[in-house]
């Protein structure tokens, strides 16, 4: 009878447990910053490497937070507040507004599409799967891709390389890229590779604390099936501070290869996979999650170097000239690649 | 501690014994025709939901559920007076929207369960029951605005206790069955990811720690039925409530998931027959329910 009152009482404080009751903000100025801080402070991951001290951040904020506060107001406030994240990741969205870290503002634009297209291509290349392509007239093969978020099909891809199959060497531009799906990385990665790959290692939080992380895990990429049309000649990416997420993910595993060459401005960073949370007013807040290293084991939260003696700026100069120093650069790249052979 | 494992023994041969004698209860009366009627009923369902999941957002969101569901009650060959078994399947969709009613989460959940109860007759018109089953359900709650956090998928194995009271009666000249019945899983098997874990993860090959055993410690599940069979001629029209409830709280991941429908069905009672039957054998019904 006694171990069965005791049976019961575990049962009860189990049950206790398993209700968990979730804090509740009220929808108000106060309640929606005090959320949104919560958000950050309970699933942010660079805290540590970025050295911020989030509660220091949040009472300098929160002085200033009343509930007399127009909407605007408490937009304009908060998203001055995730700004000291330094994270082109972290958004605030409201119905009327999406708040920016623009990361790339204090360096050149680097790219010019135009100057690319008429004074390089002739205007002369083939659009596939948002992939631009062709082969130059010294016979290096060129293809600028503008964002992961566009998908890309294998049967794409094969009827891409087997148009730049007869180059010597190719260009793969991915500036001005801010990312997309890490999936189309894995896709396209796998055409550059000859054997399994190791791409890096990923992590995540295991819980609210600032130092919860789980054991980083290491994962692959697989080359492309034998019946696909794979490139392992000499490569040149070219990269500038707006080669963002995703890109910079192609550009930190790409980089490692052994007939890869950066060419261009450092890339944006933006190593952390975003998730994204909610606030009682219905605001959202989007935030780097789950940081992903390169294979070295190096956070690229801000930015991939070019590989060394490939740092290359446009100056408007340039531009106004229909001059691409950094495709210049990587043309030059590759002759010496291939000559170095 | 050797009591205790004692007395789960004689609990598990008392129940041996009693599942063969009422077998042998079968074999004695061999000489009459025992009929046990499916009772088969296909309901639709529609109410309220209450969803709060914490990986996709800490807001909780409200809106409407509806379900299909079917469900087949029998008595047991081996002991048809004192066993019965019960299987119920469904789909169901909820559409909820946060407080400020400008975003939508979307639901979709299958659920099957499998019980077996053992009845017991208080009086002739009220009977209980209580035995125990399995159950599987699984899902996904769809939150378009979320990045890489968009999808919250739901795998939930267990082992449930219930337990049934069914009162027949008639209102006028129309007979009609109250029943009220209780589910509350004990133990199982659930799916979680990690508090951040992103499903990229799990896609590029971390399946670690996925999978978790369920207790009241971390889960807390409970369905409650309330309805009442209609038996117009041959027709049983099912008049009802069913309210579910699913707490979990595990990688200080939280999820509470609260339904409330109310339920129409329609359906019957079905016996299988035989080439070989005849008619005329001295025959008797026994019923899951009525």
């Amino acid at each position: 009878m006694k171990q069965l009152r005791h049976l019961l009482y575990i049962s009860l404080l189990a049950l206790l447990v398993s209700c968990h009751s979730q804090e509740e903000f009220d929808n108000n100025a106060v309640g929606n910053f005090d959320a949104l801080w919560t958000a950050i402070d309970e699933n942010y991951c660079f805290f540590d490497f970025k050295s911020i001290d989030w509660n220091e951040v949040g009472n300098r904020y929160r002085a200033k937070v009343t509930n007399e506060m127009t909407q605007q107001e408490l937009f304009s406030l908060c998203s001055e507040m995730i700004k000291e994240l330094k994270d082109g990741h972290t958004n605030l969205i409201s119905s009327w507004d999406v708040s920016y870290y623009r990361y790339w503002d204090q360096y050149p634009q680097n790219y010019d599409q135009r100057v690319v297209e008429e004074k390089y291509l002739n205007f002369n290349y083939k659009t596939c799967s948002g992939i631009k392509y062709a082969i130059m007239s010294n016979n290096f093969g060129y293809m600028y891709y503008g964002s992961f978020a566009a998908g890309i099909g294998e049967g794409n891809l094969d009827y891409v390389l087997y148009e730049l199959a007869s180059s010597d060497g190719l260009i793969i531009d991915v500036r001005d890229n801010g990312g997309g799906l890490l999936t189309n990385v894995e896709t396209l990665v796998a055409r550059f590779i000859d054997k399994r790959t190791y791409a890096g290692a990923i992590l995540h939080k295991t819980g609210p604390g600032h130092h919860d992380f789980s054991e980083p895990y290491d994962y692959y990429f697989e080359p492309a099936k034998d019946n696909r049309i794979r490139y392992i000649k000499p490569i040149v990416i070219l990269t500038n501070r707006s080669s963002y997420s995703a890109t910079n993910n192609f550009v930190s595993i790409m980089k490692y290869r052994d007939n890869v060459r950066i060419v261009g401005d450092s890339t944006g960073g933006g190593c952390g996979l975003p998730f994204t949370s909610e606030l009682p007013n219905g605001w959202l807040i989007r935030f780097s999650a789950c940081p992903i290293l390169d294979p070295a084991g190096n956070l690229t939260e801000f930015g991939i170097d070019p590989s060394e003696g490939c740092k290359v700026d446009i100056s408007p100069y340039d531009t106004a000239n229909g001059i691409d120093p950094i495709l210049d650069k990587g043309i030059e790249v590759l002759k010496s690649m291939i000559n170095n052979k | 501690m050797s009591t205790i494992k004692n007395k789960v023994i004689a609990l598990i041969t008392a129940t041996f014994a009693t599942v063969l004698a009422s077998a042998a209860d079968i074999a004695d009366t061999d000489s009459c025709k025992l009929l046990r009627p499916v009772n088969s009923i296909y309901s639709a369902e529609v109410g309220s939901a209450s969803i709060l999941d914490t990986y996709l957002t800490p807001i909780r969101y409200t809106g409407i559920n509806a379900r299909i569901g079917y469900e087949r009650m029998q008595a047991m060959k081996f002991a048809p007076e004192k066993w019965i078994m019960t299987l119920g399947a469904g789909v169901s969709y909820a559409n909820v929207e946060n407080r400020v009613r400008n975003r939508t989460m979307h639901s979709l959940m299958v659920d099957f369960a499998w019980g077996m109860l053992h009845r017991w007759s208080v009086t002739p018109s009220l009977k209980i029951a209580a035995g125990g089953g399995a159950s599987f359900d699984g899902g996904v709650i769809y939150n378009a605005a979320n990045s890489n956090n968009p999808v919250s998928a739901k795998i939930n194995f267990s082992v449930n206790p219930m337990a049934m009271a069914v009162y027949n009666t008639r209102i006028g000249r129309l007979p009609i069955t109250f029943r009220y019945q209780a589910t509350i899983p004990m133990m199982g098997v659930f799916f979680s990811p990690d508090y951040g874990e992103s499903f990229y993860e799990i896609y590029v090959g971390n399946r670690d720690n996925l999978a978790h055993f369920g207790w009241w410690g971390n889960r807390f599940d409970m369905i409650n039925s309330v309805s009442a069979d209609l038996r117009l001629g041959n027709t049983v029209i099912r008049l009802g409530y069913r309210n579910t409830i699913e707490n979990s709280w595990v990688c200080n991941i939280s999820t509470q998931m609260r339904t409330h429908t109310f339920t129409i069905g329609i359906g019957g009672d079905w016996i299988s027959i035989s080439p070989d039957f005849n008619p005329s054998a001295r025959c008797r019904i026994i019923s899951a329910l009525y």
